[in-house]
């Protein structure tokens, strides 16, 4: 009961008047960049994350989370009314939420989807509430030697969940790593491969990378092929579902939550993974699978529910073990680094008002996004309407700024120029480099991890293996990359992964 | 030789290969130390050895298996794009952000042949207004606004 005790305090802290504008300012934001396609939350929290420098770290998570979940349900809005998914994680939305619309019935399906996603909301709090707790009393047994192999683990499973080549994946995270060495080498105090120029002795910024290759890659690969939008005229009346949509949907919603809460805390997971799950599953067990496709109402709410639930949960691994999930949480870890917080066990003990004010927050915008969803739909398809042509030269300027003032440095901004071009030259060259940004975020602690272990150990590897808790997250790993590797399950990992293209 | 069946993942592997010799060759002064003590080279070489290795790897398998249609690029999106934010790092320091700010719009515009010069001049200026009311005035950054004067 103390876990709901200090969930209690948690409220005190987010509904604090400025906590609740940043909780606003987030979910809105988020709404509008997941109504916008062409800008995701990824890149929208990269460009954001400078900002976020300036606020009390509570706020800038609590504002930064918003923007997670509030792309949830944006994604769903353009999803329904335009089949234009507004990001990743609303593609399989547009598969039934569009057809309903065309059958007149976007009301309900956008009513379904907010309903479905608040519900899951709620429920995913709950979870974080009970589980985090006792993951990072677990956690704070870690040895050095199992924090390697968790890290090791993390990474590991981030390919298997991701889509493309397992190899490349494998080369982008290798890549993550390199580039985290670069500065100052916390043991000696030697420089590592910083040319000798003072503004990478602290090593990459990690907001030139994250903006860099997640920001002005898509930029330009955006602009490139024309980016024609066409605004379907949907009169949205009739909002409330009826009850025989009532009948379907609350079971699928409830299934969909279970599995984006689980799929959520899996490393690797997220939003996106929660989504094609639940669908691919309510198609499943449906007695009648031949409705999917054509405007059926499970359909909107199992993947609606499963890519809130799977948005919230994935800040489980990041907060009580200090691994991100996937390069959102990275994100996520790189804001609150910048404050001087290290993501990991102890932020439950240490900054109870941090973790318990995000939980307590995820709560209250969950309820905000309903308010702003529902009555304010017709406003959310009206920017539809701002032309990307000029859209993107605001984005640019956004990026620039931000980084600059981070650190008033001019050399960040030649970065985010390299890595903007290493972005698009990924993205071209069908490179995901979301396990680069992951990677490079956990390189140094890895490092760190490894060199600790080595000499407790005196130079013996075998304590990765001979130590119970490292050799079972070792195992698991292997276990991750076998089974990427077997042709039965690749098979099967492709066909899950074609559905989205 | 045989020919290439997937130029993606051939340029991927050689663009790897390449980061990782370079990396090889800046860790290279940088001292391994020993397994019980490790020194700050041993990190960064063992992972340009085994990128080295993976770079490899996804050579061959671009070689020998199908994959998506090498992409045409964009060489004039590229290029105004990534001008615009060299115009933004060469002129923030000296010239202020208005002309940055506008500066960066302005150059970015040219990426797409369709946008008309009114609409740019107008964002411009909307752009660096904005900047300088919510960076410097809102939030009291220490942003120069015009080429002249003093930051603070």
């Amino acid at each position: 009961m103390d876990s709901f005790v200090s969930l209690f305090h948690g409220f005190s802290i987010a509904l604090q008047p400025a906590n609740l504008l940043y909780c606003l300012i987030g979910t809105l934001v988020g709404t509008l960049i997941g109504v916008l396609p062409g800008i995701g939350p990824l890149s929208a929290i990269a460009i954001l994350l400078p900002i976020t420098f300036y606020l009390e770290p509570v706020s800038a998570l609590i504002m930064l989370a918003g923007i997670y979940y509030g792309a949830q349900y944006g994604g769903s809005t353009s999803a329904i009314l335009l089949n234009l998914p507004g990001e990743n994680s609303s593609v399989v939305t547009c598969l039934d939420g569009h057809q309903m619309a065309r059958k007149g019935r976007a009301g309900p399906a956008l009513a379904v989807a907010a309903l479905a996603s608040l519900f899951a909301g709620v429920f995913a709090t709950l979870v974080i509430t009970l589980f985090a707790p006792p993951i990072s009393q677990l956690a704070l047994m870690f040895g050095p030697a199992e924090y390697f192999s968790l890290m090791v683990l993390g990474l590991i499973a981030a390919i298997v969940l991701a889509h493309g080549s397992v190899l490349k994946a494998l080369g982008m995270i290798v890549l993550g790593l390199l580039l985290g060495c670069v500065g100052t080498d916390v043991d000696s105090g030697a420089l590592r491969m910083a040319f000798g120029i003072p503004g990478l002795f602290d090593g990459i910024g990690f907001i030139p990378l994250a903006m860099g290759l997640f920001g002005v890659g898509e930029i330009i690969r955006n602009i490139e092929n024309g980016h024609h939008q066409s605004v379907m005229q949907t009169k949205v009346r009739d909002l409330w579902p009826s009850r025989e949509d009532f009948r379907r949907s609350w079971p699928a919603a409830t299934r969909g939550t279970f599995i984006g809460c689980i799929l959520g805390i899996l490393p690797g997971g997220g939003a996106m993974l929660s989504s094609f799950a639940a669908y691919t599953f309510e198609k499943k067990v449906s007695k009648q699978p031949e409705r999917f496709g054509k405007g059926a109402v499970e359909g909107v709410a199992a993947p609606e529910a499963a890519n809130n639930a799977g948005a919230q949960t994935s800040f489980i691994p990041l907060l009580t073990l200090g691994i991100p999930s996937n390069a959102l949480m990275a994100l996520m870890a790189g804001a609150l680094l910048i404050h001087g917080i290290q993501p990991g066990p102890r932020v439950i003990t240490n900054n109870p008002e941090i973790f318990w004010g995000l939980i307590a927050s995820m709560f209250v915008g969950n309820l905000l996004l309903v308010v702003i969803n529902l009555p304010l739909i017709g406003l959310w398809t009206q920017l539809l309407r701002v032309p990307y042509h000029l859209f993107y030269p605001m984005i640019l300027v956004f990026c620039c700024i931000g980084v600059f003032t981070v650190n008033n440095s001019v050399l960040d901004v030649m970065l985010l120029m390299v890595f903007g071009f290493f972005g698009y030259m990924f993205i071209k060259w069908h490179c995901e480099p979301a396990p680069l940004l992951l990677a490079f975020v956990l390189g140094p602690l890895m490092e760190e991890n490894l060199r600790r272990a080595m000499q407790v150990s005196y130079g013996d590897p075998a304590i990765f293996v001979t130590r119970p808790i490292s050799a079972v997250l070792l195992a698991v790993a292997a276990g991750c990359l076998v089974l990427v590797l077997l042709p039965a399950f690749r098979r099967t990992r492709e066909v899950a992964f074609q559905e989205e293209s | 030789m045989p020919p290439i069946k997937n130029l993606n993942d051939v340029m991927v592997g050689l663009v790897l290969i390449a980061i990782s010799v370079f990396a090889l060759v800046l860790a290279w002064p940088l001292k391994p130390g020993t397994l019980d003590a490790m020194g700050p080279g041993f990190f960064p070489r063992s992972l340009a050895v085994i990128e080295i290795g993976f770079g490899l790897a996804i050579i061959a398998q671009g070689m020998l298996k199908e994959g998506s249609p090498f992409e045409r690029w964009f060489p004039r999106q590229i290029f105004f794009v990534l001008a615009s934010i060299g115009f933004f790092a060469a002129t923030i320091d000296r010239l202020g952000s208005v002309v940055a700010v506008m500066g960066t719009v302005l150059v970015s515009c040219l990426a797409r042949r369709e946008t008309r010069p009114i609409e740019a001049v107008l964002v411009a200026a909307g752009m660096a207004a904005f900047v300088v009311l919510v960076f410097r005035v809102g939030l009291g950054l220490p942003l120069r606004i015009w080429p002249w004067g003093y930051v603070y």
